[in-house]
């Protein structure tokens, strides 16, 4: 037990922007290499979700309460932007039978 | 009560009596067992909340002072571009309601949305946080999915809404992972401490720089700035004409108050790599906007490349006021230009929307064949916007190239004014052919159908406004400049 406390307490700012950097990117290539809409509603929220580790990261290392605050605000808008994106994708649905951005081939040039 | 927190929200008054009045249509709308109200009473119930909020900003403007703890600011620019975004929205509001695609069983909601996107503009605009432009941002733009996809029109407005909405997420996160970094490095993001340490860490800091570009960037997006500008034609041409002519406006401008914002510092002047980078970007954009425009017949999507050339040029004033030792004539030069682009864009998105007889119709550059035969004056109001548009004198469209270009001069960006002139050479060719097409041809013109009162009244309107504004353009420069320098 002690020799995970001592782990735990090695654990620095970079670990954690190391972290969600990671989440960021992975959310990043769900955006741009997935097909289906949904799972690309999910990696914005993965991506908007790795902003808050780091939000959080820098509160807690800096002791600067302020970005713990910016949290809420951006889960509030994480909510909205889900509920819009929903609301987008189940007409899509109605349209086109299937929530697939290879349907998405009418604006171009 | 705290004196403090009175006087804050008397400050935002504005936004409190336009989300007031932009939930009574929908409230109307719910009493009444669903039904729609009379549009002609939505249309009013908006007008008057636009003109409340219009009348509050006049009466608080001059107060230059922040509130909630430095979050907002009420300054001259604050006052200048509120009174813009409500002329926007109420002649989108006009356009809307005799435009097909938008008109009859849902206009309620339409208001709804279209007051509660313009409440995010002014909290843009009013914005001295970086975490308030990032709400003020998403608010607009949640509003404008929506928007998008409420057209009558089945397939190309809701595949339009779809991408914007993806691609507006993405560039919403990359922005905020920007504020992170910011935050991070400079321990706040209010914007008077974080100009103040640009100097400093622009130089030494790379979490900073990277967190400025990611913050630029999710700019650029809205404002289709190169990298992120692909989604402008598809957008603009999915989207319902009147939609589209609020989204190339309005949006354009709150959101470029912002980046000007972000630009008032001596500190940008060494960070030479970072001017480089962004005068790149616009060149770039001037370039990729008037190219595309060239090569197009459908006059909507000619129009939305069009959109992305002027942001350009307004990049061009914005770096004059960032990175030279004279913020304020830069801000001033992109706050006219601003002006200049609404009013003449607005008017040939009216036309657009003139010609369109389905919620699914294209206009392509063919059908304004012949149309001074029947149409004149309508034909001479088309030909001063574009003239305006591609910056002939005397129109207001040159004076505020003009205006932008010599506050670029000034600071010895003679390499970046090179580009622009070079631009607006190109872009005279595309602006020159729908007026060719109206006044050289013989062919019987297309007859314009269904109601359009007030989207005609816009079109004269605008291109009125153009000409009378831009004879006397001097002492409008001299009012936003007065407004500008008291900065607060």
């Amino acid at each position: 037990m002690p020799a995970m406390t001592e782990a735990l307490l090695k654990v620095s700012l970079n670990h954690y922007l190391v972290l969600s950097a990671i989440l960021f990117t992975l959310g990043m290539l769900g955006v741009l290499l997935r097909k289906n809409v949904i799972v690309i509603l999910m990696s914005i929220e993965l991506m908007l979700n790795a902003v808050n580790i780091t939000f959080i990261a820098f509160s807690r290392y800096s002791g600067n309460i302020d970005g713990q605050v910016m949290v809420f605000f951006v889960m509030t808008i994480a909510a909205a932007e889900a509920a819009v994106g929903l609301a987008l994708a189940v007409l899509i649905f109605k349209r086109f039978k299937e929530v697939n951005i290879r349907y998405f081939e009418h604006l171009r040039g | 009560m705290n004196m403090q927190l009175l006087q804050d929200v008397v400050l935002v008054s504005p936004l409190i009596a336009l989300f007031a009045m932009s939930l009574l249509p929908v409230m109307m709308k719910v009493f009444q067992g669903n039904r729609e109200p009379n549009p002609y009473v939505t249309l009013f119930i908006g007008f008057i909340g636009l003109s409340l909020a219009t009348g509050l900003t006049a009466a608080l403007s001059g107060a230059d002072k922040t509130a909630f703890s430095g979050a907002i600011v009420f300054d001259g620019i604050t006052a200048w571009m509120s009174y813009l975004v409500y002329l926007i929205t109420a002649v989108a509001l006009m356009l809307s309601f005799d435009h097909v695609a938008t008109r009859g069983r849902q206009f309620a909601e339409f208001v709804f949305l279209m007051l509660s996107s313009v409440l995010g503009m002014i909290i843009l605009i009013m914005s001295n946080d970086l975490i308030v432009t990032f709400i003020g941002i998403e608010t607009m733009s949640l509003c404008l999915y929506i928007l998008c996809a409420m057209s009558k029109e089945d397939v190309l407005s809701k595949e339009a809404a779809f991408k914007y909405f993806i691609l507006g997420s993405f560039a919403s996160a990359i922005f905020l992972y920007g504020i992170a970094f910011i935050y991070g490095t400079v321990g706040s993001t209010i914007f008077p401490d974080i100009l103040e340490s640009v100097g400093t860490l622009i130089s030494t800091n790379t979490l900073f720089v990277v967190g400025l570009a990611m913050v630029t960037l999710g700019f650029a997006f809205k404002v289709s700035v190169f990298p992120l500008h692909a989604w402008t034609p598809d957008v603009y041409h999915g989207a319902p004409t009147p939609v589209t002519a609020f989204m190339a406006t309005a949006v354009k401008a709150s959101t470029f108050v912002a980046f000007l914002r972000l630009f008032e510092s001596e500190g940008y002047g060494d960070a030479v790599q970072f001017q480089n980078v962004l005068q790149w970007l616009a060149v770039l954009t001037m370039l990729i906007g008037n190219v595309a425009a060239v090569m197009q017949d459908n006059f909507k999507r000619m129009l939305a490349y069009s959109s992305i050339a002027h942001s350009g040029y307004i990049m061009v004033g914005l770096i004059a006021a960032g990175f030279g030792n004279n913020f304020d004539a830069g801000a001033t030069s992109v706050i006219f230009y601003l002006f200049s682009y609404a009013l003449m864009t607005l008017g040939t998105f009216a036309v657009v929307a003139m010609f369109e007889k389905a919620e699914n119709s294209t206009v392509g550059m063919n059908e304004l064949k012949g149309m001074a035969n029947r149409y004149p004056l309508l034909s001479l109001s088309l030909t001063v916007l574009l003239l305006s548009l591609a910056g002939i004198p005397p129109t207001l469209g040159f004076f505020g190239k003009f205006y932008l270009f010599s506050a670029a001069i000034e600071q010895d960006m003679y390499w970046l004014v090179l580009w622009g002139v070079i631009n607006s050479v190109i872009s005279v060719y595309y602006y020159l052919r729908p007026i060719v097409m109206m006044y050289m041809s013989d062919d019987v013109p297309v007859e314009i159908v269904g109601t359009n009162g007030m989207t005609r009244l816009t079109v004269i309107f605008t291109a009125a406004l153009i000409v009378v504004l831009g004879l006397m353009s001097s002492p409008v420069l001299k009012a936003v400049q007065r407004s500008v320098t008291n900065l607060f």
